[in-house]
Parts: C-alpha cells; structure tokens; sequence
C-alpha cells in the first residue's frame, strides 16, 4: 500500500474508501460480494418477497450489495488503470485542460481586440469620406449651375475658392482614411496568430479524445458504447461542421424557407 | 418606412456584435439603440423604457434569448414588442423553437447589412398591417 501511495497523491484516501467499502460489503452481504451481478440482484428480490414484512432490511440489502459492487469494480479498475499505465495517458490528459483553456482565452482576446480595432478604423475614417462626398456633391452642383450660366462673377471667384479648398481637404482626409485603411488591415494579423493555437488546441483535442477513448473500450461494459450526451439540444453556438448534416441550416434562405415551409 | 427616431434594444453579450449590430441599424437610419449584455438587464431595460424594437442573440448567460423571447411575449405591456433573432445558432429545431415562442424574425450569424435590413423593413411592413 505505501509503494501505491508514493504514485498517486490521492491514493491513501481512495484505499480508504475502497477498504472501508469492501468491509461493509463483506460483513453485511457476505454471498453478495464474491457474487456476479445477476445473482446478486436475485438474492434481494427473493428475500423481498420471502420476507415481506422486514422492507426496511430488504430495501438496504440490495443498496449494500450495490455498493460493494462499486468497490470492487472501482478497485479493480484502479488496478488495472495503474498496470497498464493508463492513469499516468489520463493525468497527462487532464493536465492539458488548463493549458488549453488558457490557449483558448488567449484567441477571445486577440480576436476581440482586432474587431475592436477595425470598428475603431471605420468609426474614425467614415465622416471623412462622408464629408468628401457631401462636399464634392455640393461643388458639383454649383458647377452645373456656372455651366448653364446662372452664377455672377463673384459668386463664380467663391465657387473657385471653395473648389480649391475642398481639393485640398480632399487630400488631406484621403491620406486619413488610407492610415485607417492600413490600420484595418493590420487589425486582421490576430488569423495567423489564433490560427497556429487553434491548430494546437485541436491536436490536444485530438490526443485526448484518442486516450479516453481507448480508456473507454477497455472498461465499457458493452465495448465501443459511447454515449453522446449534450446539456442543451438548443445551446450549440455556430455550426462548425454542416456537411452530411441535415438538422441545420446553413444560410438563411434556409431559415427563411423554413419558416415559410411552417407559416410563419 | 418605420419612423427613424425608433427605439432600438440590442442584446447580446458580445460588445463587438452589439456594435456591429448597432452600426448597422446607423446605417440603415436608426441611431435611437440602446444595448444590453444578456436577457435579464434586456428585460429590465424594457420594463423601464419606451423601447419599440428587440434585436437580441440567443446563447447568453444569465437570461438567454429565446426566455428573453418568452418573458416578452408573456408580459402583458411588452408582448406586442417585434423581437428579431440575430444568432449563430441554426439547428433547425432552434428556429422553429423561436418562431412558436413568436419572434418576429430570426437571420442566422454571420449575416449580411442586406439581410438585416430585409428583415427589418418585413417586420415593419407586418406591423402597419
């Protein structure tokens, strides 16, 4: 027992409760431990209905034996776990969660901080070119009205004052909105920085599932068994992967002909 | 066309969606836009504000938007409120879900101005009927 302690730091405490498990499982229910399954859940049922005034007995007897069942497949699953050095590929599993979480948060920030950046961009390169257009539109019209000979002769030395101006403007707020044209581009490096971790958050992913699956074949009592659970069937987040699937959408006409297809 | 002072409630716990959103409805002639970062602080804001329009996400902690969705319909001085969709999630039963709890709209992510704005103005145009 101290050699398994020096292994696993939590190994005094699960001998324990194996132990204590074990002792109540033998005492209590001394056919039902060695016992396979079946019998066991036999012995419960007969003694229910032979004795049917003892429930109280009847009803612990079966959660005993239960119990020590746990214990025992626990016990041997630890045993086994070490022998193969599964727990050591497990551990090695676990070990990666944190790292993968930090990786993750890591690709939240910069991808945040790019969207950031380019909304800043645009916020501060839009009234720009609105001014421009606004202007040009304004000076446009005022040409028009030279060409058809409706402006006097100082209204025609204003007109050239203000297209003399608005060309200069022109030049100046163009160079702005190419600064921020640049910066938006320059927002989009966070792809190749959040590609190269996804790819090695997915490579973890990889390792792991791999390994508890492998830990799942050996121990699932009906082999390859795997259930596949999911908290909320209506919290996915964006569908990944659509193809060969045909319980999504995959762009709105979708979404829209459904809907019609509904009456809605 | 829908009065361009029309008070909009953006909810989604993404600030950059919420902004985007928010740009978008700008550019589409409505700057009236408050945000709200999840379905609890949206309903509260509805509760104490002419609000005229939801634009609201689905996955969001807290309050998501589809019980947001519910709490509306189920409220007696916000149920006629038009509730738009905007969400990443597209499994099919989610879109039904949303359309018999009775939103008004539902456009998956990542959509388009287009899109956003065709959806708006077929809400709008159910409304005068």
């Amino acid at each position: 027992m101290s050699d398994q302690a020096q292994n696993t730091g939590d190994s005094d405490e699960l001998e324990a409760l194996f132990d204590s498990i074990l002792k109540a499982g033998g005492n209590d229910a001394p056919a039902a431990a060695p016992a396979p399954p079946p019998a066991a859940s036999a012995a419960p049922a007969a003694s229910d209905t032979a004795a049917p005034g003892a429930a109280s007995d009847a009803l612990a007897e079966p959660a005993r034996s239960m119990f020590s069942h746990i214990g025992q497949m626990t016990r041997k699953l630890h045993d086994t776990l070490r022998e193969l050095g599964l727990d050591k590929s497990l551990e090695q599993a676990v070990s990666q969660i944190p790292d993968a979480k930090d990786r993750l948060s890591y690709i939240a920030t910069l991808t945040e901080q790019a969207a950031e950046r380019t909304l800043n961009a645009l916020d501060a390169a839009k009234p720009l070119q609105d001014r421009i257009s606004d202007e040009a539109k304004a000076l446009a019209g005022e040409w028009d009205k030279l060409v058809n000979n409706q402006l006097s002769v100082d209204e025609f030395k204003a007109l050239v004052t203000r297209t003399r101006s608005h060309l200069n403007a022109t030049v100046t707020n163009s160079d702005q909105i190419s600064g921020q044209m640049l910066e938006i581009m320059m927002a989009q490096d966070f792809q190749d920085l959040t590609g190269q971790v996804i790819k090695k958050v997915v490579e973890m992913a990889k390792a792991m599932e791999s390994q508890l699956l492998d830990f799942l074949l050996m121990f699932s009592p009906q082999g390859a068994a795997v259930i596949h659970k999911q908290d909320d069937p209506l919290l996915n987040g964006p569908v990944v992967n659509a193809e060969g699937r045909t319980d999504v959408v995959t762009n709105q006409q979708q979404v829209d002909d459904l809907l019609d297809s509904l009456g809605f | 066309m829908a009065d361009s002072n029309m008070r909009f409630l953006v909810v989604d716990d993404f600030s950059t969606m919420r902004r985007i959103v928010r740009n978008l409805l700008k550019e589409l002639g409505f700057s009236n836009v408050e945000e709200a970062e999840d379905g609890q602080v949206a309903l509260h804001k509805l509760k104490n504000g002419n609000y005229e329009f939801v634009v609201t996400d689905w996955n969001m902690p807290n309050m998501t938007g589809i019980e947001l969705l519910k709490a509306i319909r189920a409220d007696a001085q916000l149920k006629h409120l038009p509730v738009l969709m905007v969400t990443a999630e597209a499994k099919k039963e989610n879109i039904i879900e949303a359309a018999t709890a009775g939103a008004s709209g539902y456009v998956v992510k990542p959509f388009t101005a287009a899109t956003l704005d065709e959806k708006l103005k077929k809400i709008f145009a159910n409304m005068n009927k």
